[in-house]
């Protein structure tokens, strides 16, 4: 019966015969792979989406946040907004600000460590939100060769258990089985291959985007802090 | 998220139906069809090594030729065959020429029969006159040359005095064949004046022709002499017949040498072919008879002795042989070799060595022998 199947084999060697004749093993060895390569181009089209987006806004913000505008009036206008990026870590820090000081803060020291501690959390959290599923891409790249390989080597297999049932060692009984085997292996490569460059792309733009929020964090933390001491020595001054 | 896998099964899927209509199967690889050559590995035994045998039989422990069918014939023949002669070229095939035979015989009869009786009479009127008798040949050559002129002008003459001799028999002749009756007729009575008057007497009875009674001897020797030599020159004379008379003749080639044996895988020839080993021990084992070692040598079993004598085909030793002996000490080596040669010329001639393998590279005709004196003299 396989020697009837390579015999049949010989002269259909195009793609969707390769996959059709596959044993299951490779068969869902493939599958998987396809299914890895659209989760990684998934991944790919959200994160560059994603990423022009945050750093257009983040663009946006920046300038926003430089113009002179009144910091009041900017958290007034973003206050109501869901905010991502830099103006999330500006809208906490100052609900932070307004929380702490609008009561009456007494140490100066604690409200600057509030606010840090806000805008800390919120930068990791928006960082967090950037570096997401780029895990699965580095699995991907990382995995797919391998389980492609996996897919080669159990379709090799079988195809020399076929050959030794044939008893034939022509190299057009053997040539399809191994093209067929070694379709896995290219599936792998060919999901692992962009999951490895997306994934490498991805976290050095993240990276910049998280180098970006902190550096925003730690000027608008000396900003405010400055207008802490501001603030607060007058009423020191006072009592 | 949503939409982006979207977009990516969307991509795949586009991506995956132009993989499969495009990437059609690739151009099958064109391999020039080499004509492929058959190669016989041929182990240098084959030339060197061969006994005699057929070529395509099946193996068999001795190489025997094509049985034969005719008894033996000529004696020490060499090549296989049922000839008569021993040839060297291998027996033909005999259906072709037999064909051929047949077909081509009758035809070419017809044609040479009427062109040789013409011929051959004109031959064989001299040739019988010269056969005959001298004294006829004497009598027979002056006569036409004075008679030739005269019998024409006198035809009627002529008949007139022989029926006056033969009367009663010459009365149909003369009526209706005048002429050529006349010829003859008057040649032999002048010379031979003796024999027709003996011959009429004699022939009378027998034969009614009278105008061919001088000549009867003649002419009826000419006429079986004819039908002889007609018979005969019928072949000499035409080319074809000549191809078909040698035709008749089985072109067969083949050797004269009978085998009984069923045919067995083997060559031509037998060139030559080494002792087997057991032979080569049965040889070892004369040798070993005859051997008479003197006991209490020291370091016997280091001693190895080879022989190298050369032998004729009754198994004689030709010329001197060769007897070395290595290893051990030096007065042992001596002692031995000694005793070896002993033993040998004691069990000269050599018995049981088989004749077809004393020919060749590796027959025994320079037979080589390695001893290990410890194994039987101690």
């Amino acid at each position: 019966m396989e020697q009837a199947d390579l015999a049949a084999a010989v002269h259909s060697v195009s793609l969707w015969a390769l996959f059709m004749q596959a044993g299951l093993i490779v068969k869902l060895v493939m599958i998987g792979l396809m299914g890895a390569s659209v989760w990684t181009w998934a991944i790919i089209i959200d994160k560059s989406m994603s990423f022009t987006k945050a750093r257009r806004q983040f663009d946006q913000f920046e300038q926003v946040f430089w113009s002179g505008q009144s910091l009041e009036d900017l958290y007034r206008t973003l206050a109501e907004r869901q905010n991502t990026g830099l103006a999330a870590i500006f809208v906490a820090a100052m609900r932070e600000w307004k929380k702490s000081f609008e009561r009456g803060a007494r140490s100066p020291i604690g409200l600057q460590m509030r606010i840090d501690r806000a805008m800390d959390v919120t930068m990791s959290r928006e960082s967090e939100h950037f570096e997401a599923r780029l895990g699965s891409l580095a699995t991907i790249g990382s995995a797919g060769p391998f389980i492609g390989l996996f897919g080669t080597v159990v379709g090799i297999m079988t195809s020399f258990q076929a050959i030794a049932g044939s008893k034939s060692t022509n190299l057009a009984v053997v040539a399809p089985g191994i093209a067929e085997a070694l379709l896995a292996t290219a599936i792998g490569l060919v999901a692992a291959i962009p999951a490895v460059m997306a994934y490498n792309k991805f976290m050095g733009d993240a990276g910049k985007l998280s180098a970006r929020m902190e550096g925003f964090a730690d000027e608008f933390s000396a900003i405010l802090s400055r207008q802490i001491d501001e603030k607060l020595q007058p009423r020191q001054a006072a009592q | 998220m949503k939409t982006s896998i979207g977009t990516s099964l969307v991509l795949h899927t586009v991506l995956m139906a132009w993989a499969l209509v495009s990437l059609t199967p690739p151009a099958p690889l064109e391999v020039s069809q080499a004509e492929s050559i058959s190669v016989d590995l041929v182990p240098v035994d084959s030339i060197t090594q061969t006994q005699q045998g057929e070529k395509s039989a099946p193996k068999a422990e001795k190489a025997a030729p094509k049985p034969t069918k005719k008894p033996n014939i000529v004696e020490n023949a060499e090549n296989a065959g049922d000839n008569d002669v021993d040839l060297k070229t291998p027996p033909t095939p005999v259906t072709k020429p037999l064909k051929t035979e047949t077909a081509a015989a009758p035809k070419q009869n017809e044609q040479p029969v009427p062109n040789p009786s013409q011929e051959n009479n004109e031959v064989k009127d001299i040739v019988p006159e010269e056969t005959a008798p001298k004294p006829v040949e004497t009598a027979a050559l002056p006569t036409p040359r004075p008679e030739v002129t005269p019998p024409t002008p006198k035809p009627e003459p002529a008949p007139t005095p022989t029926p006056a001799e033969q009367p009663p028999a010459e009365i149909p002749l003369p009526t209706s064949v005048p002429l050529p009756a006349a010829r003859p007729r008057p040649e032999p009575p002048k010379p031979q004046e003796a024999k027709p008057a003996e011959k009429p007497a004699e022939q009378k009875p027998d034969t009614a022709t009278p105008a061919e009674k001088p000549s009867d001897k003649k002419i009826a020797d000419k006429k079986q002499e004819t039908a002889k030599s007609s018979a005969s020159q019928k072949s000499d004379f035409n080319a074809d017949e000549i191809a078909s008379i040698l035709n008749k003749q089985e072109a067969a080639g083949g050797g004269a040498k009978r085998s009984q044996a069923p045919a067995a895988a083997g060559d031509k020839k037998t060139i030559g072919v080494g002792l087997s080993a057991s032979e080569v021990d049965a040889v070892k084992g004369q040798i070993q008879a005859n051997w008479s070692m003197v006991s209490g040598l020291t370091g016997v079993q280091e001693v190895r002795v080879r022989i190298r004598v050369e032998l004729d085909v009754s198994g004689n030793i030709v010329g001197q042989p060769e007897v070395t002996a290595t290893g051990g000490p030096e007065s042992t080596r001596r002692a031995v070799e000694g005793s070896t040669r002993r033993a040998l010329m004691k069990s000269a001639p050599l018995k049981n060595l088989p004749v077809e393998k004393y020919e060749g590279e590796k027959g025994w005709n320079v037979l080589v022998l390695n001893f290990d004196p410890s194994e039987f003299a101690l």
